[in-house]
């Protein structure tokens, strides 16, 4: 029986629309899987071995259900990971191993890896996987569909960061969310061209800025760092950005797809230097995933002005569990309250909610006792002269 | 000068390296105590929550030696390779970090380097020379001479896990390895194999003494550390792909193995609590025990393994295991 071939990969947050285009735009058939549910989190879970990261159980719960609905189908799963440092590398021989023992059959999983040494090696394995994922495609259709995923990944952050913006602004609650479900839909949805993407997102922009809103206020600053994953899917953080936002914070997340991965496949200089200096004494070791970036986000919020900085985590991640004991010298040192959010499959609503107001309010009244303090300050040099 | 090695972490791999070389200068090694209730107490509460329990009993034993007012430093190394494009967990590569971040006050006692296992000589001479010189040694001959002996010591301790001495017997008989070689293994009707990492495997307050316990009911143990790492190579293929963790790798295939061996009658995992990385090695093992139907049993460590439900597992184990051999159970 031949069977066409369906793409899928790793939801991760907004860039979905991204990756999605990519697959089209080489004229392939491609699903995402479902946003999860507490359905696939129990069926993620329970396959997975119990110590395993966070982020692998939940894909391979939404894996399971989008190869278990479409038993006609046959599934190229696109894993990307890179050889280590972490478990990330592991994810798609278990996905393979799990799935099958699973009984799920109708899948394949194609692991898309950074070339890691030794290089004479790499470097042709690395090419051989490339084509086993998209076939032989001219050359110049595959930079194509590169380039205008990348375009959308690109105008999707930027979508959101005004989004992010303007939420704790808005005169009318919930007008900013409803202009940027209707941009990012148009971006997810726009022609296959670079030109229309860009028209659009300008387009959008400005109607977002017409939204009803008081730029001139000062509001607490919060910095988002931890494990890449966890911080960029929305829908497994429990939203965590917009639900600072409505509180009234101005947020601001370390780690977004385009600067994650300029900033590790490309090695800008800028980030070395910083890793470096900013770490210094703290973790002068490369560690995998995202633990140093952690912390030196940390310290480089702390230097623009931030209040406070939220570090999230899934639970048990290897390096943000080391940094999180690390992050809580760095707090001392710099003075800056950090609140670690480790996040499983227990992780409800409600107690969420509550550490994160408290989180806020404390923000809020070390702002007060400060600008009271410098208050103070001031009254006093005019009084002495 | 007296230099401390916190009995846990790589101190059940290297340790014969380390206390060859630190001897051979000159210097006195003390380990910290076996681990205890108080070394655990003080582990769990100096180390942050959720991170796994066999990076909290080391802070313990770390913190232990620096309560010592004798010991001159604390030796923390930072153990980044192993094998050929293979590391060591984060949190391993972390460790000097982390337990600097841990007691500060003391961080001038703590003496620690960057070591690449698996780059030959070179590498290794380079970090001994760093700690040389941190400890005031600063003449090349010596400590090429000290190195050498590290490594002649570590090498032995090797044959001797060969011949399926475990670790703590090498560690008892550090200074008379050769005579531990000559010592013959004692055979018995059955053999279980353990696999883990070696500071879960060997840290008996922290498993429930699982070796003793089975010696004592005469079984013969083996431990994944013992095999010629040439014999399970080709497990790769079954993997998929190697895992990006010396001590991991070691773990699932040498469990694989010991499950394909006709000599051995169940491989027992020891891993630690909160470890993330066990759970890939064991899940494998599940697998592969599937299909070769030997038994495998997982015991995780926590804060209180040693109770009796562990003991009530492990005898169920065993009579499973006669059970297969077609013996009867024992009344006992
Ligand atoms: S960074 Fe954390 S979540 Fe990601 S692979 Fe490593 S342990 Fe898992
Ligand atoms: S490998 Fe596991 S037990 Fe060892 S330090 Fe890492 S997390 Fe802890």
């Amino acid at each position: 029986m031949h069977r066409k071939i369906t793409y899928t990969f790793p939801r991760m947050g907004y860039s979905y629309a991204a990756f999605e285009s990519f697959f089209k735009i080489l004229g392939y058939d491609v699903m995402v899987p479902d946003p999860s549910n507490s359905k696939t989190l129990k069926e993620g879970v329970s396959n997975s071995p119990q110590g395993m990261c966070f982020p692998f159980k939940i894909l391979l719960g939404q894996f399971a259900k989008l190869l278990k609905e479409n038993p006609d189908k046959y599934f190229k799963i696109v894993s990307l990971e890179s050889y280590g440092p972490c478990r990330f590398g592991y994810y798609s021989p278990l996905y393979n191993k799990i799935l099958e023992d699973m009984g799920v059959t109708n899948f394949e999983v194609v692991n898309v890896e950074g070339i890691y040494p030794p290089w004479y090696k790499g470097v042709p394995r690395f090419i051989k996987k490339l084509v086993k994922l998209v076939g032989w495609h001219a050359p110049w259709a595959g930079v194509r569909a590169f380039v205008i995923a990348g375009w959308k990944v690109y105008a999707v952050e930027r979508l959101e960061r005004k989004f992010y913006h303007l939420i704790p602004r808005e005169k009318v609650s919930g007008s900013s969310e409803k202009a940027f479900n209707r941009a990012f839909e148009r971006i997810h949805h726009a022609p296959n061209k670079v030109k229309s993407i860009k028209k659009i997102l300008n387009e959008e922009l400005k109607k977002m800025d017409q939204i009803d809103h008081i730029d001139d206020v000062e509001l607490p600053k919060v910095g988002l760092v931890g494990e890449a994953y966890m911080l960029m899917d929305y829908s497994n953080n429990l939203e965590i950005e917009k639900k600072l936002a409505y509180m009234g914070v101005d947020i601001d997340r370390s780690l977004w797809v385009t600067n994650w991965t300029l900033d590790r496949l490309l090695k800008t200089k800028q980030h070395l230097k910083h890793m470096k200096e900013v770490n210094k004494g703290y973790l002068d070791f490369f560690i995998g995933g995202d633990g140093q970036e952690s912390i030196m986000n940390t310290i480089l919020y702390k230097k623009k002005g931030f209040d406070g900085v939220i570090q999230v985590l899934p639970f048990g991640c290897l390096p943000e569990t080391a940094a999180k004991q690390i992050l809580s010298n760095v707090s001392e040192d710099y003075d800056v309250p950090v609140l670690s959010l480790s996040f499983d499959e227990q992780t409800g609503d409600a107690g969420f909610v509550t550490r994160l107001e408290a989180f806020v309010d404390m923000l809020k009244s070390r702002r007060e006792i400060k600008s009271k303090e410098s208050k103070a300050k001031k009254a006093e040099s005019v009084t002495t002269r | 000068m007296k230099i401390g090695i916190p009995r846990g972490l790589y101190f059940y791999v290297y340790y014969p390296l380390w206390y060859g070389f630190f001897t051979s200068l000159g210097h006195d090694v003390i380990l910290s105590m076996p681990t205890n209730k108080e070394i655990l107490n003080t582990g769990v509460s100096s180390a942050v929550d959720d991170i796994c329990i066999s990076v909290k009993v080391y802070h313990g034993h770390v913190k232990h030696l620096l309560g010592k007012k004798d010991v001159d430093h604390v030796f923390v190394p930072r153990i980044v390779s192993e094998d050929k494009y293979k590391y060591t967990c984060p949190k391993l590569a972390a460790m000097p970090d982390l337990i600097k971040s841990a007691f500060r006050k003391n961080e001038k006692k703590l003496l620690s380097v960057v070591m690449y296992m698996n780059q030959g000589k070179k590498a290794l001479h380079e970090a001994f020379s760093e700690v040389g010189k941190k400890i005031g040694e600063n003449d090349d001959r010596k400590i090429k001479k000290a190195l050498k002996a590290g490594i002649e010591l570590q090498d032995k301790a090797t044959m001797c896990l060969r011949k399926e001495h475990n670790f703590l017997e090498v560690v008892s008989s550090i200074q008379n390895l050769d005579s531990l070689l000559e010592k013959p293994v004692k055979k018995e009707r059955y053999t279980v194999a353990l696999a883990g990492f070696p500071y879960d495997v060997y840290d008996g307050y922290m498993n429930g003494d699982v070796i003793k316990r089975l010696q004592d009911t005469n079984m013969r143990v083996v431990v994944t550390d013992m095999l010629e790492p040439k014999l399970y190579k080709h497990y790769t293929k079954y993997m998929i792909k190697d895992l990006f963790w010396h001590q991991a790798n070691v773990a699932a295939k040498g469990g694989m193995y010991y499950m394909d061996s006709k000599d051995i009658d169940g491989v027992i995992t020891i891993s630690s609590f909160n470890c993330g990385i066990s759970a890939v090695y064991e899940k494998l093992l599940d697998l592969y025990s599937k299909e070769t139907g030997k038994p495998l049993m997982h015991i995780v460590v926590d804060e209180q393994t040693g109770d009796a439900g562990l003991v009530t597992r492990i005898e169920a184990f065993l009579d499973l295991i006669r059970v297969k051999r077609g013996d009867g159970l024992v009344a006992s």
